[in-house]
């Protein structure tokens, strides 16, 4: 059955092999205490484009099945869903789209493990649609880690917010109870949704349930609200302005591998699920 | 045209129901039957699409040799295509108008649509293929799949009525242990609707209308069985209230049949379905008793059933970009509600209309 084959790209090497020689420093710093909400001083370099304040970019959580997964089997599968940011929309080709990026990268830099990432985003999709397509691939696919790029399109088409966040924590507590790390990935940043309060609204409840729940949660919208302002020469997205580019998604890999790999190397915290 | 029937009343039921549940965050959701059940309105229209097919194989299309009845059916299921190509066109469309005039590009994205406009060679083959579907256009590329089959079903219902339902089962559940889908191209991923698990509730639909086999049997027993059913249908309301989801970690394999799963028509949800058809099968006449004009509403959108999907396709797209535009509250979510139902009722006035206009003009002379 090929169509449960994820997509496997090459490339990237470059931007995996900077942040495996930053891994001893962060893994000596992550023995050391367990991470709080924000990640340790030392994380993994980002290539010039992508640098951002490590606040902005991610408040990572241990990933202790991905972990156990790497540890025990030497290789580990990646669900990545969401909406068009996981699909790869603007991108020039499927192996620009992000996940294929992450695989490149976690390969290169969690040295002599096989990562495989399964691409299934459908542009345009609130969370509630995801949420159910989240069971049957788990059923399906049994990923040992699942990304879940969402918010956009819930802000968007106006979900009420209480009722994105009850969507997004039971489907953390299922995927909890079926021994799966989530990280969530969050909002993208454009400069006219900087004042809709619904937009805002959204942003929160991540937040909140990423906190509450203890889950890793890539702030997006910060770290691209920071590249957008101080690097306001590089241009991260697509011409509708709205979806990134090849090198946004290039950012958008660096930093959900980040988030991956301080997750990886992090101490369970004593109320650890 | 036909009279209000329970049939038609409860496809129009089916059809509203749709219409509501595929505009996401629309006040008037909660509303819907799929809060105090663990099935909805999908697996009714293709229960009921069954049972049509049956009420077609024993009534108008009886008479018909082996041959004509494959015409008939392949005819059906080509039309049903068209229908589908038509309001896909129309949903894209409809995403890049409103896209121009809200200046707002992201629109095009919705409902799985940006394929079209970043990948048009490929994606424009898939929506043709069928292998390319638009976020809740995708029923009808279900029903055309279930529609290619249905000769099969009808001949086997003829000549082979024993063999009917143990070769559903078994199609179901080697879907489920296998986890068989058909793949979507050139978005990579799978069918929201597994044809080959959702044939069985079609099949079911079908072999429960008629008067023999399982459909006599139930019919004998239909006491007991409202009994039976009753509680299934309060556990799945208690299910849904409290949003208990089984956890396939703890499950035996293979979990595609013990997990509460849509795609591939769980047997959780497959028994709510039957459950919820025992328990409300008959209430059609109180309906229409106490409610004779919601009665006759509602089996007008019934009677026109294909029409009406398509135009209520339509307009939960139009539903969801209108509450884009106006931000979505209780009131524009009323008049959303309102009109749209008021738009599938005029169109299935207006596909009677033509009906009887050509029938009309049939019986006039040349």
């Amino acid at each position: 059955m090929g169509f449960g084959m994820a997509r496997k790209v090459a490339g990237k090497i470059g931007a995996g092999s900077c942040i495996a020689l930053a891994l001893a420093a962060s893994l000596a710093l992550a023995q050391e205490r367990a991470p709080e909400s924000t990640p340790p001083s030392e994380a993994p370099p980002l290539s010039p484009a992508c640098e951002a304040p490590a606040g902005d970019i991610a408040a990572p959580a241990s990933l202790p099945h991905f972990a156990k997964a790497l540890r025990e089997r030497k290789t580990a599968s990646i669900l990545a869903i969401g909406s068009s940011s996981t699909s790869g929309v603007g991108a020039t080709s499927d192996a620009k789209s992000y996940p294929a990026q992450l695989e490149a990268i976690l390969e290169g830099a969690l040295k002599g493990v096989d990562v495989v990432v399964a691409n299934r985003g459908v542009s345009g999709e609130v969370a509630a649609v995801t949420a159910e397509r989240i069971k049957s691939e788990v059923a399906r696919e049994k990923p040992d880690l699942l990304l879940w790029q969402l918010g956009t399109n819930d802000a968007l088409v106006r979900i009420a917010p209480d009722e994105f966040e009850n969507t997004v924590s039971s489907t953390i507590r299922w995927l909890k109870a079926n021994e799966i790390d989530v990280v969530l990935v969050g909002l993208q940043y454009s400069s006219r949704f900087s004042r809709d309060e619904e937009y805002f609204a959204i942003r929160n409840v991540l937040q909140r349930v990423a906190t509450a729940e203890n889950v890793a949660y890539v702030r997006r919208y910060d770290a691209m609200r920071f590249i957008a302002q101080n690097h306001a020469n590089l241009q991260m997205m697509a011409r509708d302005n709205f979806h990134l580019n090849d090198l946004g998604y290039q950012c958008m890999a660096e930093h959900i591998a980040r988030a991956v790999i301080v997750g990886v190397f992090a101490k369970r915290r004593p109320s650890g699920n | 045209m036909r009279e209000p029937n329970e049939i038609d009343f409860w496809r129009g039921f089916a059809l509203v129901t749709i219409f509501v549940n595929h505009i996401p965050g629309i006040f008037f959701e909660r509303f819907t039957f799929r809060n105090v059940a663990i099935s909805d309105s999908a697996e009714l229209f293709v229960f009921l699409a069954g049972w049509a097919l049956r009420k077609l194989v024993d009534g108008p299309a009886k008479p018909l040799s082996a041959r004509y009845l494959i015409l008939r059916l392949e005819g059906r299921a080509f039309t049903v295509y068209l229908a589908q190509l038509v309001i896909a066109q129309l949903a894209v469309a409809l995403l890049a108008g409103a896209s121009l005039l809200l200046d707002a590009p992201f629109l095009l994205d919705w409902n799985n649509a940006s394929a079209i406009f970043s990948d048009p060679v490929r994606a424009n083959l898939g929506l043709v293929l069928l292998t390319f579907q638009l976020g809740y256009f995708d029923i009808l590329p279900l029903y055309v799949v279930l529609m290619l089959v249905s000769p099969l079903i009808a001949l086997s219902y003829r000549h082979a009525r024993a063999l009917l339902l143990p070769a559903s089962l078994a199609l179901w559940a080697y879907a489920l242990a296998f986890g068989v889908n058909f793949p979507t191209w050139p978005v990579e991923g799978a069918w929201f609707f597994d044809p080959l698990a959702w044939q069985l509730v079609f099949v079911l639909g079908f072999l429960l209308a008629g008067e023999d086999g399982i459909g006599g049997l139930v019919r004998r027993y239909r006491k007991p069985l409202w009994w039976a059913a009753l509680p299934i249908v309060l556990l799945g309301a208690v299910a849904a209230r409290t949003e208990f989801d089984p956890s396939p970690i703890a499950l035996p394999e293979p979990k595609l049949f013990f997990v509460f799963d849509k795609t591939f028509l769980s047997p959780a949800r497959l028994l709510s379905n039957l459950a919820i058809v025992a328990v409300f099968a008959g209430a059609f006449h109180a309906i229409a008793r106490g409610l004779p004009r919601l009665a006759d509403f509602l089996s007008a959108l019934g009677r026109n059933s294909l029409n009406v999907f398509c135009a209520g396709s339509l307009l939960s797209l139009a539903g969801q970009i209108f509450r884009f535009a106006y931000s979505g509250d209780v009131v524009s979510d009323a008049f959303i509600v309102m009109f749209g139902i008021a738009a599938m009722g005029a169109t299935a006035w207006a596909s009677e209309w033509r009906e009887r206009l050509r029938a009309k003009s049939a019986r006039a002379p040349a």
